[in-house]
C-alpha cells in the first residue's frame, strides 16, 4: 500500500481534477466520489489533502463515515496527527 | 445592506460570516431538494406498508420545505444570497439527494433513505448550532428551532425502521412547531 508524505497527500485535494483524499488515524481514504466532497470541500470548513483526524473531534459525526470509501495508503507516522 | 449591524454583531462576536452564509445557503439547498426528493418518495409510499409511512413522510417534507422558507431571511440578512442557477443550488447542498432506492416494493430501503436524509441534517444544524452558540443568537435560534424538527424526523423514521421506540407521536395540529415562529 502506499505511504503519503503531508506534502504528498496536499496534492489530493480535490482540484482541478485531482482526486481528493483525506487522511484519517493513518489510514488514506479516496473521498473523490463523495457528494459531500465535491471540488475537494467538506461543509465549507474542510478540505481533502490533509489529516484529518485532529478536525473529526469536532465534526458532528464519528470517523466511520469514512469507512465506506476505498482506502488508498497510509500517511507516514512522522506526519500523522494521532488523536 | 440592509441588515448592516445584525452584520457587524456577528462578525464582532468571532464568527466568518462569509463561511457561515455559505453553510447556511447549503442547509437551505438541502433543505428544498429534499423537499423534491420527499415529494417523490411520499408519492411511491404505497401498499400495505408504504401508506402507514406515508402521513409522516409528508410531515417532514412540509416542514423540510419550511426550513427553507425560514433560512432564507438569515441568509439574505447576514449578507448573502441564493445561488442564480438551480443546478448549482441542488449541487451545492449540505446533504446528499434522497433518491428512491431501485426497488420501489422495499419499504424499509425507502426508510433507509429518509432516516439517513434526517440524520444529515441532524448533523448539519449540531453542527451550525455549535458554530453560532453565544455568538449569533439569531441564527442559533433558527437552527436550534430546525434542529427540533430533524431529530423528531429521524425518530419517526428510525421507530419505523425497527432501531426501537421513538417516544414520539405524529404531528398533531399544525406543522412545524418550532419553526412556525419564523415563518409569520
Amino acid at each position: 500500500m502506499r505511504e503519503f508524505r503531508k506534502e504528498e497527500l496536499a496534492l489530493y485535494n480535490g482540484k482541478n481534477g485531482a482526486p481528493a483524499y483525506a487522511a484519517y488515524k493513518g489510514k488514506v481514504y479516496d473521498v473523490s466520489g463523495s457528494f459531500l466532497w465535491k471540488n475537494g470541500d467538506h461543509q465549507v470548513l474542510h478540505n481533502a489533502g490533509v489529516d484529518l483526524t485532529d478536525v473529526m473531534e469536532q465534526a458532528p459525526h464519528g470517523g466511520d463515515v469514512l469507512d465506506k470509501f476505498p482506502v488508498v495508503g497510509t500517511l507516514l507516522c512522522a506526519d500523522r496527527k494521532e488523536s | 445592506m440592509m441588515a448592516r449591524v445584525a452584520r457587524e454583531m456577528v462578525e464582532k462576536s468571532g464568527i466568518n460570516v462569509d463561511q457561515l452564509v455559505e453553510l447556511l445557503v447549503k442547509n437551505a439547498a438541502a433543505e428544498l431538494t429534499t423537499y423534491y426528493y420527499y415529494t417523490i418518495l411520499r408519492c411511491n409510499l404505497i401498499g400495505l406498508e408504504g401508506e402507514g409511512i406515508k402521513e409522516i413522510a409528508e410531515a417532514a417534507r412540509v416542514e423540510d420545505r419550511n426550513h427553507f422558507e425560514a433560512l432564507v431571511p438569515r441568509i439574505y440578512e447576514l449578507g448573502g444570497k441564493l445561488p442564480d442557477d438551480m443546478k448549482a443550488f441542488h449541487d451545492a447542498s449540505a446533504c446528499p439527494p434522497a433518491r428512491l432506492p431501485k426497488d420501489l416494493t422495499d419499504t424499509q430501503a425507502m426508510l433507509k433513505v429518509l432516516v439517513e436524509a434526517e440524520r444529515c441534517a441532524v448533523r448539519g444544524y449540531t453542527h451550525i448550532c455549535n458554530l453560532t452558540t453565544g455568538k449569533d443568537h439569531r441564527t442559533y435560534d433558527l437552527s436550534q428551532s430546525i434542529l427540533n424538527e430533524e431529530i423528531e424526523h429521524e425518530s419517526w423514521f428510525s421507530e419505523f425502521l425497527g432501531e426501537g421506540p421513538s417516544g414520539h407521536f405524529m404531528r398533531k395540529g399544525e406543522n412545524s412547531p418550532f419553526v412556525s415562529k419564523f415563518l409569520r
